[in-house]
C-alpha cells in the first residue's frame, strides 16, 4: 500500500497503489503520504482507479489534497472515480466541488 | 426552538434548502462574525472546507458506510449538516473560480495598460486619449510636458471646440511665460464603439516661427533688391549733377549768389553719393542690420542738413 506520484505533461499524477479502500484503517498514512508526495505542486491529478471505497475518513483524504492544491494556488483534479466513491462523494455534495474527470487525458487537459 | 425551525426548512419534502450563510452558521455555531467580515471569498471558501473537513472527522463511521446498515438519526442529522456546509462550499467555489477568473482579467488589463502606457510615455509625440463628453482619461508624458503645467481639461476643451473630428487643426495656447505655443493636433475615433478618441498633439511653435522668419527674410531681400535699384538708378543723374555744379564752380564770376548755390549743390550731390555708395553696401552684403544703421545715419544726415 502506497502513494505514488509520476509527473507528466508537467502535472503531477497521484496515485493509490494496492488501496482499495480509504476509510479510518489508513486514511492517516496515505493522507500524510499523499501530502508530502504533493509538497508545494499546485497542479496535481488524483487518480483513484482501485479504489473502490471511501469512509468519512476517506474523504477528509481527498479534502486535504483539494485544500493543499488551493492553498498553493493551483487546483487538485481527481480521476478514474469508482461507482462506490463517486456514490459516496455524491452523497456529501463534494461532486459539485471537486473536479471530477473520466481519465487521466481529461484532467490534464482540463 | 430556533434552531430546530431552522433545520425543518433545511429538509421539506426530502429536498436540502440552502439557507444563506449567516443562518447556516447560526445553526452551526461557526464563528459567523470572522467569516462575514471577510470580503475574499478564497478565504471565506477556505474555512467553510475547514468546517467542512472538522465536521467530517466527527462524522459517524455509519454515515457514509452502506455495508454498515442504515445509518442512525444522529449520523443522518451529521450528514446533512455536513451536506449543507458541501453545497455552500460550491456555491463559493463557483464564486471564487469567477473572482479569480476576474482578477487574472484585470491583472491582465493592468499589464496592457502598462504596455500601452509604456509606449506611449516613450512616444516623442503627445497623445491624449479623450472621453466621449471630450474629457482627458490620459494624456502621455509628451502631451503632459507640451501643456507646460497647463490642465489636461484646457487643451481637451481647445481640442473639442476647435478641432473637428476625424480632421487637424492648428491651435495657439498661451504659455505661463505669455508667449504662445503652437501646436497641431488630430482627432482620431478610436474605435472602440465608445466614442472615446486619441488625439495626436504636436508642437510646431518653431516650424511656425521659422516660417514667419523666413516670410520676413524674403520680405527683406526683395527691399534689398529694390534699393540695389534705385542706387543704380540714382546714380547716374546724380553723377550729371554733380558734374554740373563743379562746371558751375568753375564759372561762378563774381556773383557770390551762384558760387553759394554751386557748393550748396556740389555737397548735397556728395552726400548723396555716400548715401548711395552706403546702400550699395547694405545690399551687398544683405544685412538688414546694416539697414537699420543706414536709416540711423539717414536721420543724421537729415539732422544735419536741418541745422
Amino acid at each position: 500500500m502506497s502513494v505514488t506520484a509520476i509527473r507528466m505533461e508537467g502535472v503531477l499524477r497521484l496515485g493509490f497503489e494496492g488501496v482499495d479502500a480509504i476509510d479510518a484503517v489508513n486514511a492517516e498514512v496515505l493522507k500524510d503520504e499523499a501530502l508530502s508526495r504533493v509538497g508545494e505542486a499546485a497542479e496535481f491529478v488524483v487518480d483513484l482507479s482501485g479504489v473502490e471505497f471511501v469512509d468519512s475518513a476517506g474523504v477528509g483524504v481527498l479534502v486535504a489534497l483539494f485544500k493543499t492544491a488551493r492553498r498553493n494556488g493551483g487546483r487538485a483534479r481527481f480521476c478514474r472515480i469508482s461507482a462506490g466513491v463517486r456514490a459516496v462523494l455524491e452523497i456529501i455534495r463534494l461532486d459539485q466541488i471537486f473536479e471530477i474527470y473520466e481519465d487521466w487525458e481529461d484532467a490534464v487537459r482540463a | 426552538m430556533a434552531a430546530e425551525g431552522g433545520k425543518a426548512a433545511l429538509w421539506r419534502g426530502g429536498q436540502e434548502m440552502v439557507p444563506d450563510l449567516a443562518e447556516l452558521c447560526r445553526i452551526h455555531e461557526v464563528g459567523l462574525d470572522l467569516i462575514e467580515r471577510s470580503h475574499d471569498v478564497d478565504e471565506l471558501l477556505n474555512r467553510v472546507l475547514e468546517e467542512y473537513e472538522r465536521r467530517l472527522r466527527e462524522l459517524p463511521g455509519d454515515a457514509l458506510d452502506g455495508r454498515a446498515g442504515k445509518p442512525g438519526p444522529e449520523s443522518v442529522r451529521k450528514l446533512r449538516a455536513l451536506v449543507m456546509f458541501a453545497t455552500q462550499a460550491a456555491a463559493l467555489k463557483e464564486k471564487a473560480v469567477a473572482a479569480s477568473e476576474l482578477k487574472r482579467r484585470a491583472a491582465e488589463a493592468e499589464s496592457h495598460r502598462a504596455r500601452l502606457e509604456g509606449v506611449l510615455g516613450a512616444l516623442g509625440s503627445g497623445v491624449m486619449i479623450l472621453g466621449a463628453g471630450g474629457e482627458t482619461l490620459m494624456a502621455n508624458a509628451a502631451a503632459r510636458a507640451l501643456l507646460g503645467g497647463e490642465d489636461e481639461a484646457v487643451l481637451a476643451r481647445l481640442i473639442a471646440d476647435g478641432v473637428p473630428p476625424r480632421g487637424e487643426a492648428e491651435i495657439d495656447l498661451p504659455s505661463k511665460e505669455g508667449s504662445r505655443r503652437t501646436l497641431v493636433v488630430s482627432r482620431r475615433p478610436l474605435g472602440s464603439g465608445e466614442g472615446a478618441e486619441v488625439a495626436l498633439v504636436t508642437d510646431v511653435t518653431q516650424r511656425a516661427r521659422d516660417l514667419e522668419e523666413r516670410v520676413r527674410l524674403e520680405k527683406l531681400a526683395e527691399v534689398l533688391r529694390t534699393l540695389s535699384v534705385l542706387s543704380h538708378k540714382i546714380n547716374n543723374p546724380l553723377t550729371a549733377l554733380l558734374g554740373r555744379a563743379q562746371i558751375l564752380q568753375a564759372h561762378r564770376g563774381t556773383d557770390p549768389g551762384v558760387a553759394k548755390a554751386a557748393a550748396v549743390i556740389e555737397e548735397s550731390s556728395l552726400r548723396i553719393a555716400e548715401l548711395i555708395r552706403e546702400l550699395a553696401r547694405v545690399v551687398k552684403e544683405g544685412r538688414h542690420e546694416a539697414l537699420d544703421d543706414l536709416l540711423d545715419m539717414d536721420q543724421t544726415v537729415g539732422g544735419g542738413r536741418a541745422s
